[in-house]
């Protein structure tokens, strides 16, 4: 049985969420039945707080909790960061409760990287900023409405 | 390195440390507050610098410099208390020496993320050695725990608070100012380093990182940037707070007090296991896979001496060795409360390690804690251990300093007394000498009769002459752990 001093592993739970999406490494979508008649939602998704430009954000977009829960994201893709703010419209989507995980893969390897001990030593975010508390994000700390026409969403990744 | 995780068990540490709740009963009782509770009373705001005022004595020709203190100093917020001495927030004391006789003093917390939340919420909620979690508490990582309250050294001109489950805390030699969290390299960020680097004549910095059986040892140049960080398994999980080294040697003792469950607060995830031995693991420090396992009675300890090899191969170092860890679990938690209970007395014993494999462990019969030796000495035969010691029954914290001497089997002591809780000494050298006991010792006490916090030089060759010279300040700092000098 592995043993770890909790005071400095509790955070590494966040990878449960965070390491799955990278599958997406590639930006293939996931079994997403498009609907042309209800997908009438688009979300108008803004990163900023980028600190170092080089890389890329690294994003899975889910739509149910369990989704979430168990990493298996509705859509995934990767912006490039080129800058302290970067944007993406995400559309063709049916309006519902969603909610974002990613990190910035700042040194462009596909992958969150973790120091030895398995802790995450590139930035990431949730959603509403929520806080990744001895763990990742809660569904319902993360999922935000999405309503038809275009709604924006602002991420600050640190 | 490759360390395999099971986050699921992490996750479900986390669910427990959610769910638990600051215990009210961490509160000092207003009431039947005994003297020495001084000792680990909250101390509100910074300390601007202040004059010391001298008490007796001249300031020794040559010793000339600052003491950096590091220790915990406040532990309560309306209602709510840390559950443990070791988890109070980190105030780093500098005590100036100047070359006309003039001391100063200037205390600063380290401002780290634990003391912003807590400050911010008014309770104390960050979990920690002792302290469960409290309500509404927001950890990301390592460093939102990390209190920068156990020891400090200087490296590379940045003052290291150190913590030993993070990362150190940078803050400005001169004014105190908090600088932010030491990264040595951005794929180590949050790595644990213990509070305890051995550091070899030359400067060159050896530590440990632990996460359970799994270890890194970090090798930092004298100017603090980092030459090697590589992973190694350890045999046991075991509570290690400071391991010791030889010339050639990484000497890492192995505690039966073994870390078998995910629990927080940190001191619940381990289990005291006396039937399984002291172990100590040996490490080659020009290969670190070269490695040799001795076995030893079991004892729990936090600190050791600088260790040292003879030409036969055999290791040798000292420790205070108790015969269990009840200071740790029970006693260094109700100090919080303001409440003794007693423990077995640390006791200055003698290691050594010889190349047959055997091992032996030789009591001196001294109570000693907080040992510290000549740092031109350190992985090099010595004779000489400083420590704190003379305790009471009555109550916590050492009334002496004294200085161990190994050969002649005598403890060259100055009991102060009733009055004072005595903290750490250091041994600092007169520049130019090279004697192993030529030098100072210079070091703090709470006067608790004066309601104080003084400053001490003693001859290290006669401590028993009592101190050549003492400063007092105008306030009485909390009982704090380690220190270093910076000769001026």
């Amino acid at each position: 049985m592995n043993v770890h001093n909790p005071m400095f592993v509790t955070i590494i739970a966040a990878l449960t969420l965070v390491v799955p999406m990278l599958a997406l490494a590639a930006p293939a979508i996931a079994a997403e039945t498009p609907d042309f008649a209800t997908a009438t939602a688009s979300i108008d998704l803004h990163f900023n707080g980028i600190a170092t430009p080089t890389g890329a954000i690294m994003v899975g977009l889910y739509n149910s909790e369990t989704g979430y829960a168990t990493g298996k994201p509705l859509r995934s893709f990767m912006i490039a960061a080129t800058t302290a703010a970067v944007t993406q419209m995400l559309t063709g989507l049916v309006p519902g409760r969603y909610a974002i995980k990613a990190f910035h893969d700042v040194d462009g390897d596909g992958q969150m990287a973790v120091n030895p001990f398995g802790m995450p030593v590139e930035p990431f975010a949730f959603s509403n900023d929520a806080p990744a508390n001895m763990g990742p994000a809660t569904w319902a700390a993360a999922a935000f409405d999405v309503a038809a026409g275009t709604t924006a969403h602002t991420i600050t990744i640190k | 390195m490759t360390i395999t995780l099971s986050r699921r068990d992490l996750i479900s540490a986390a669910a427990v440390a959610g769910a638990s709740l600051i215990c009210p009963d961490g509160l000092m009782a207003a009431t039947d507050r005994q003297p020495w509770t001084l000792g680990v009373a909250d101390v509100e705001g910074d300390i601007a610098p202040q004059a010391l005022a001298r008490l007796h004595g001249r300031l020794p020709c040559g010793l000339a410099g600052t003491l950096y203190r590091n220790g915990p100093a406040k532990f309560r917020r309306s209602g709510t208390a840390v559950g443990h001495w070791f988890d109070g927030d980190g105030l780093m004391r500098a005590f100036t020496l100047k070359a006309d006789g003039s001391a100063t003093l200037t205390a600063r917390f380290a401002d780290t993320p634990k003391r912003r939340q807590e400050a911010r919420l008014g309770r104390i909620v960050v979990p920690g050695f002792g302290t469960p979690a409290g309500a509404d508490v927001i950890i990301t990582g390592a460093d939102d725990a990390n209190a920068a309250n156990t020891s400090v050294i200087m490296a590379g001109g940045e003052l290291l608070a150190l913590w030993e489950a993070g990362s150190p805390m940078r803050m400005d030699p001169q004014t105190l100012a908090t600088r932010g969290f030491k990264t040595f390299r951005p794929d180590l960020a949050q790595m644990p380093f213990l509070a305890h680097p051995r550091i070899e004549p030359d400067g060159r910095i050896w530590n440990l990182a632990l996460s359970g059986g799994s270890a890194l040892v970090w090798r930092l140049a004298a100017d603090g940037t980092l030459q090697a960080a590589q992973g190694i398994k350890l045999p046991r999980a075991s509570y290690l707070h400071d391991f010791t080294a030889t010339a050639r040697h990484l000497v890492i003792v192995l505690q039966p007090w073994i870390a078998d469950k995910q629990r927080l607060p940190f001191i619940d995830s381990m289990t005291w296991q006396p039937e399984k031995g002291t172990q100590v693991l040996v490490i080659d420090k020009a290969d670190l896979t070269k490695q040799r396992i001795y076995e030893l009675p079991t004892f729990a300890f936090f600190h050791l001496g600088d260790a040292w090899e003879e030409r036969d191969g055999t290791i040798r170092f000292d420790g205070c060795i108790e015969a269990d860890p009840t200071f740790a679990r029970v006693s260094a938690a109700e100090l919080v409360k303001g409440v003794h209970q007693p423990a077995p007395m640390p006791i200055l014993s003698m290691i050594a390690l010889f190349s047959d494999g055997r091992a032996s462990l030789t009591p001196s019969g001294v109570a000693a804690e907080f040992p510290r030796s000549d740092a031109r000495r350190a992985g090099l035969a010595r004779r000489a251990t400083v420590h704190v010691g003379n305790y009471r029954a009555d109550r916590p914290f050492a009334q002496a300093v004294a200085v161990w001497d190994w050969q002649t089997g005598k403890d060259d002591a100055h009991v102060f007394g009733a009055d004072h809780l005595v903290e750490e000494f250091l041994l600092v050298p007169r520049p130019g000498g090279s004697g192993e006991r030529d030098g100072w010792l210079l070091g703090t006490t709470v006067n608790l009769a004066a309601r104080a916090t003084e400053l001490h030089v003693f001859d290290a060759g006669r401590v028993a002459a009592g101190p050549l010279c003492s400063w007092r300040a105008d306030v009485a700092l909390p009982v704090g752990f380690h220190g270093c000098f910076a000769g001026a």
